[in-house]
């Protein structure tokens, strides 16, 4: 069934040319939200959901930022009818922040020393060449 | 807020909490700096199940986050640390050191008897400032702190800290390749005794097969077995620093009886010592066997030979003139190798007729300084004659 409309109004000009993509990562997200938890770590079931969270957010951001390929009205609708994220796309506007995963790994209160998540060390700074994988969100590095 | 942990407090029994953990240098780990957290009431005691306050750390990279395990009560009970269980003072297992220091420490161990008990020690280390059974433990050097002081670590051994084994690994399965904070090695051998440890039995002393395995190297340690011969009451000590002198030797071997003689040859970093009474010298001997410090070095105590042969160099060269050598028969004790010809006979020392101007006696051979034993007359006179005879 179509998506549930938070406003009454109809959709702005160029919608259709993005809904078909806008309309696969819905797709993509909804199995990733029915797929079974066997074999995998708890935390790890829910990486997917952040990643094409982060997907879809990001889709919307370089249409209109980078690629300035749709209206601001269109953005504006898509940011109110939450089909991209509006504090990450914040966040994404901050230097230093462009490739932030996800907002979780920035929230200094979810850890026990008050810092931000491992994934927002640049690898340059990570010695040993290890690899990490971030709890929250399967990120591997995303500054830097 | 009834619910938060601390405010259910009426009747029950306090709770402990502290404001930082007793835990030894290994389990805090090389990094100076920690970053620990501290949870009041956060597990029980693995020991008396009672709530403590719980601190976790990371002791270093990559090595796994350690917790403490039992209550303040408890470790202070035994002495030990609170994560590892090992004694605080010599990182070995309770058993060993109690065996060693043959402390008998009777904590009851079941439900009620340990819970009162507990509750009661609890109750007096928080009253007093200072702690019982601490006192019993260190306050008691017996001579077996000597054992433990052998058998004890002299540095921090971190391999404890490490990661326990990634057990998807061990079949295959592990899907975190890279990214696996467990290790990725080979497991210990199921059959191996050492990998069914129990905390309570660690704790209480019994059935330890970590304690097991120290005794049986503690047994199997290097020991000196005095000689057949007992007539021999002469100590051979090498490692001898330079600036040790008789003296000092003399204070610290006359605990365990007279002395008859002390020679020491500091060019050779070694001495002589000889007891009057064979006993004494056995006693002496297994006291200070790789045991004893002296000048900041570990003495190497063995028997000497007897009397006549304390140099074998010297009985070496002596034999060098091509003389007869008498053969030694096995029990009896060695006798002075035989004189020239010339000198054989010469029972008063008549073959020197000039009177000499200084006594045989005080012109001791400077080959030999500080040689105090008392050395027979002719024996200096051949002396003399040896150029080669070395120190």
């Amino acid at each position: 069934m179509p998506k549930i409309r938070k406003t009454k109004k109809k959709a702005p000009e160029g919608w259709e040319l993005i809904e078909p993509t806008l309309e696969e990562l819905e797709q993509k997200m909804r199995e990733a939200e029915t797929e079974p938890h066997e074999g995998k770590r708890k935390v790890e079931a829910l990486w997917p959901i952040f990643k094409i969270h982060h997907q879809k957010s990001r889709y919307i951001f370089d249409l209109f930022y980078r690629r300035k390929a749709i209206s601001r009205e269109l953005y504006d609708y898509c940011l109110n009818e939450n089909i991209a994220d509006k504090n990450l796309i914040a966040k994404w506007k901050k230097q230093g922040y462009e490739n932030l995963c996800c907002l979780r790994c920035i929230q200094t209160r979810d850890t026990n020393f008050g810092t931000t998540c491992i994934c927002r060390v640049p690898k340059g700074k990570l010695e040993e060449g290890r690899i990490v994988e971030c709890i929250h969100c399967g990120c591997r590095g995303c500054s830097g | 807020m009834a619910t938060s942990k601390g405010t259910n407090n009426y009747n029950r029994q306090q709770w402990e909490s502290a404001e930082f953990p007793i835990a030894c240098q290994t389990c805090l780990g090389d990094n100076p700096y920690i970053r620990m957290t501290k949870e009041k009431y956060g597990k029980e005691c693995k020991i008396c199940l009672r709530p403590f306050t719980v601190f976790r750390w990371c002791p270093g990279a990559k090595m796994r986050f350690k917790k403490t395990e039992i209550c303040q009560t408890c470790s202070h009970l035994k002495n030990v640390c609170q994560t590892c269980l090992l004694d605080l003072e010599y990182g070995l297992p309770i058993q060993i050191r109690d065996m060693a220091l043959k402390i008998k420490d009777d904590i009851p161990r079941s439900d009620v008897n340990k819970e009162y008990y507990i509750q009661n020690m609890a109750s007096k280390l928080q009253s007093n400032a200072v702690e019982d059974n601490i006192d019993d433990v260190s306050g008691s050097k017996g001579e077996d702190s000597d054992l433990l002081m052998k058998l004890a670590r002299t540095t921090p051994y971190y391999k404890r800290n490490r990661p326990h084994i990634c057990s998807f690994w061990v079949k295959g399965k592990c899907r975190r390749g890279e990214e696996c904070p467990y290790r990725h090695e080979k497991p210990t051998d199921p059959d191996d005794p050492l990998s069914d440890q129990n905390i309570k039995d660690r704790y209480y002393g019994v059935n330890d097969p970590v304690a097991a395995k120290l005794m049986k190297r503690a047994s199997a340690m290097p020991k000196l077995e005095p000689p057949e011969d007992k007539s021999i009451t002469t100590l051979y000590i090498g490692n001898v620093p330079v600036f040790i002198t008789d003296d000092d030797l003399r204070d610290h071997f006359y605990q365990y009886g007279e002395i008859r003689s002390i020679a020491c040859i500091p060019r050779q970093q070694c001495a002589f010592i000889e007891f009057i009474k064979r006993a004494d010298a056995e006693v002496a001997a297994d006291k200070t066997f790789n045991t004893l410090i002296l000048g900041g070095r570990r003495l190497n105590i063995k028997w000497g030979h007897t009397q006549g042969r304390r140099h074998t160099d010297d009985i070496a060269s002596m034999h060098q003139d091509g003389e007869t050598v008498v053969k030694q028969s096995k029990n009896l004790p060695l006798s002075l190798p035989p004189l020239p010809k010339d000198l054989q006979n010469d029972f008063f020392n008549l073959q020197s007729e000039s009177i000499p101007t200084i006594p045989p006696t005080l012109s001791a051979p400077p080959i030999l300084p500080g040689f105090s034993a008392p050395v027979p007359q002719y024996l200096n006179h051949r002396y003399n004659n040896f150029s080669d005879f070395q120190n």
